[in-house]
């Protein structure tokens, strides 16, 4: 014991000296933390950036006029409706030409062209036109999906209109007429509403109405207003400060741990070839005595490690780590056992330091991708989801989540733990195996 | 004291050390001559525990040295031919991270650490990092960490590889008084000058068998030539030495021709007369002692730098 303890000691010396291995354990995982935190938000960081989008209005519609209007307030869209010809000093409107001309050039990603017939009188749809480049198709999708909701806001507004035009196309003005009567009848008769604004109310047809705010007060015109109702309710994360930083800085934190602990677990080829692992061994010092301590000292920089990444991404970017810092620090032990039984593995079958880094990297790098620390693994196809829960960085991951998103208590967490382990208890069997008839020693 | 008894060991088909045994007594200066790849460190690492030999048994005052027997290892002070530090350390990080692992603490580790910083004359350059250091100096911290613990035998495996003319002095210095402060030392090397200037005694290995083995006397005695004739390579002598072709063998070497007399010329007065009938004067020739390079000549028909 007494041995393990000096090893320990002078591993923790060598690293403390080791100045690149103490930038690569803390420094590098901190600004990967800050890139991320300004990305996804976060104490101090400025306003959001937003994409740009060009946006043709040809049509005379107040409905446009509403939508343009709506889209113009976008958090997420920066609507740009001029340019600079290349021999003009004046900046012209876009017409739909110029607008696919831009996005052809790669200029801009996307643009949104109401035409003339976007909204007409007799018109019973809204006729969008939408052109865009799919370099970066999850941009794309992004683009399109805040466009689709600015768009739909407005749509309930619009509905009852589409909706009583639709029903003069198909059954005729006569019948439609005929149906407006009896109706007025039926619920003057029945609800004591005025018969004559009522009946204004539905047979109006123009969308010049929109932008009268005292029709949109009474209760008739409501009527057909409220047609599509959302109810959202956020269940989890509500109180979550920087839900984005928190969603992946396990994950992150997870990849860099298996980083560095492997480092710390191969030096041992370092110190064979230096030969201070015989000068070691010719003391009175025994083999296992070089495992545990390694062992000791790599779970101990691990924990540490994930630890300073919590508390900085906590000081920082509002990380909340307290409200269920117990559970966070039994998932955070027992993520650092199960990377260093990692690195163990790889020190144990490999042959060289220069074996060992390329394979831990290899397998690091797939363990990440595959184990949703750089995305959720939702992303993947079903396959891959299935083949990420043969990742340790999968069960790290999903237990990060659910102490730091949901506050989940211990038994929320126990069949991630209990996986770890097991991954631990295996493979440190199989590198103890190893060892016995491997190279290091 | 130190008992090496039909060690053999083999790495695949490959015996590197084959049935060896040497006896090496306490307070003796041992020295372990042979080329390299002859099986000295695999020897040295056998003794200091770190690999298991197929057969025989090393023991220390009558008890067996294995990898499981950590305590006995106390006994021995290693000087690996590897700079075996923590370069990025001071040569004070490294004293005290092996000196603890010596069992030393407090204040007999500070003193000892001083101690042997004196010895290895480092003193001032304690707080300075090993990889700072020449290659000369970081030899004498590898020798100064096996000696903290005040171990009864020292096994030196190269300790002078690399190292310039000056540090080698000193480290021969510095091994010389720890023998005769009664320290059993076991030193290996290639060089025979410095097994000729260090060793009371010797044994000679090549491809892992021990050919030879006594004191210096002991194995220029088994020669039959004790002394050599080299005669200066010039221009002049290169003209005359055809002519006495028939005085013994002679061999051309880059700035000498070495003459190993029959038994005709034995005596140097009869060899000095005929050499100067033909012209070549005293001044061209020297006599010289036969030394270990001889002795291994002589046993394996091989240089020891072959």
């Amino acid at each position: 014991m007494k041995n393990i303890y000096h090893l320990v000691i002078k591993d923790i010396i060598r690293f403390l000296n080791d100045k690149p291995a103490v930038i690569l354990t803390f420094v590098v995982p901190m600004l990967l933390i800050i890139i991320f935190g300004n990305v996804f938000g976060g104490k101090g960081s400025g306003p959001r950036g937003k994409t740009n989008i060009i946006l043709v209005n040809n049509s005379n519609s107040v409905v446009a006029d509403l939508i343009e209007s709506k889209l113009d307030t976008s958090k997420s869209l920066r609507m740009i409706k001029k340019y600079l010809p290349a021999d003009s000093k004046d900046s012209v409107l876009f017409d739909e030409e110029s607008a696919k001309e831009f996005v052809r050039g790669g200029k801009i990603m996307a643009a949104i062209v109401m035409p003339k017939d976007f909204f007409l009188d007799t018109s019973s749809a809204l006729k969008f036109k939408f052109y865009y480049d799919p370099k970066n198709e999850i941009e794309s999708a992004i683009v399109q999906g805040a466009m689709q909701q600015t768009i739909m806001t407005q749509i309930p507004k619009v509905m009852p209109i589409i909706l009583k035009r639709k029903a003069i196309n198909y059954i005729g003005s006569d019948s439609t007429a005929r149906f407006y009567r009896d109706m007025t009848k039926t619920v003057t008769k029945y609800f004591g509403v005025d018969s004559d604004s009522f009946m204004s109310e539905l047979t109006k047809v123009d969308s010049s109405s929109l932008f009268n705010s005292s029709a949109d007060t009474s209760a008739e015109a409501n009527f057909m207003g409220n047609i599509i109702q959302f109810d959202n309710e956020q269940l989890v994360g509500k109180e979550i400060s920087n839900p984005g930083l928190t969603r992946s800085v396990g994950g992150w934190a997870m990849m860099f741990l298996l980083f560095s602990i492997t480092g710390a677990a191969t030096s041992l080829f370092e110190e064979k070839q230096e030969g201070t692992l015989k000068r070691l061994l010719c003391m009175s010092v025994s083999r296992a005595d070089i495992l545990w301590s390694k062992y000791i000292y790599s779970t101990m920089l691990g924990v540490f490690q994930l630890l300073v990444l919590f508390v900085f991404s906590w000081a920082f970017f509002d990380i909340d780590i307290f409200s269920n810092f117990f559970n966070l620090m039994i998932v955070i032990i027992v993520s650092a056992m199960a990377a260093v039984s990692f690195a163990m593995i790889i020190t144990a079958t490999t042959k060289t330091a220069s074996q060992a880094n390329g394979v831990s990297m290899l397998l690091i790098l797939v363990m990440s991708a595959l184990g949703g620390s750089w995305f959720p693994i939702q992303f993947m196809p079903e396959w891959m989801q299935t083949g990420s829960k043969a990742t340790m960085t999968y069960w790290s991951v999903e237990a990060f989540l659910s102490v730091l998103w949901r506050n989940a208590p211990l038994s929320s967490v126990y069949t991630n733990i209990v996986v770890l382990l097991v991954f631990t208890l295996l493979l440190n069997a199989y590198s103890l195996v190893r060892f016995r008839n491997g190279r290091v020693f | 004291m130190l008992k090496i008894k039909n060690i053999t060991k083999s790495f695949g088909s490959l015996t590197a050390l084959d049935n060896i045994s040497l006896d090496i007594e306490k307070g003796e200066f041992f020295g372990l001559l042979g080329p390299n790849g002859a099986g000295k460190t695999t020897l040295i690492n056998t003794i200091i525990g770190y690999l298991e030999p197929e057969l025989g048994n090393v023991s220390i005052d009558g008890e067996d040295i294995t990898i499981e027997n950590t305590q006995l290892r106390k006994k021995i002070g290693y000087v690996p031919q590897e700079i075996a530090l923590y370069l990025e350390l001071t040569a004070y990080q490294n004293l005290k991270i092996f000196g603890s692992i010596f069992d030393l603490k407090g204040n007999e580790l500070e003193k000892k650490i001083n101690e042997v910083m004196e010895l290895v004359q480092l003193t001032d350059r304690k707080k300075d990092k090993v990889k700072d250091f020449s290659g000369g100096m970081k030899r004498r911290i590898n020798l100064a960490v096996s000696l903290l613990h005040n171990p009864d035998i020292i096994l030196c495996d190269e300790p002078t590889v690399g190292v310039d003319p000056q540090s080698r002095n000193a480290i021969f210095e510095m091994l010389h008084d720890l023998n005769k402060e009664g320290k059993t030392i076991l030193y290996t090397t290639h060089y025979m000058e410095e097994a000729e200037r260090l060793c009371s005694r010797l044994a000679i290995i090549d491809n892992g068998k021990i050919i030879a083995q006594g004191t210096l006397v002991d194995l220029i005695n088994m020669l039959e030539q004790k002394e050599t004739i080299k005669i200066q390579k010039t221009a002049f002598t290169q003209d005359k030495i055809s002519a006495i072709s028939d005085m013994g063998i002679i061999s051309e070497h880059d700035f000498y021709y070495e003459l190993i007399v029959n038994d005709k010329y034995k005596q140097h007065s009869k060899t000095f007369i005929r050499l100067e009938e033909e012209g070549i004067h005293n001044e061209f020739v020297q006599v010289s002692r036969a030394t270990l390079e001889d002795v291994f000549l002589n046993l394996t028909g091989r240089s020891l730098r072959d």
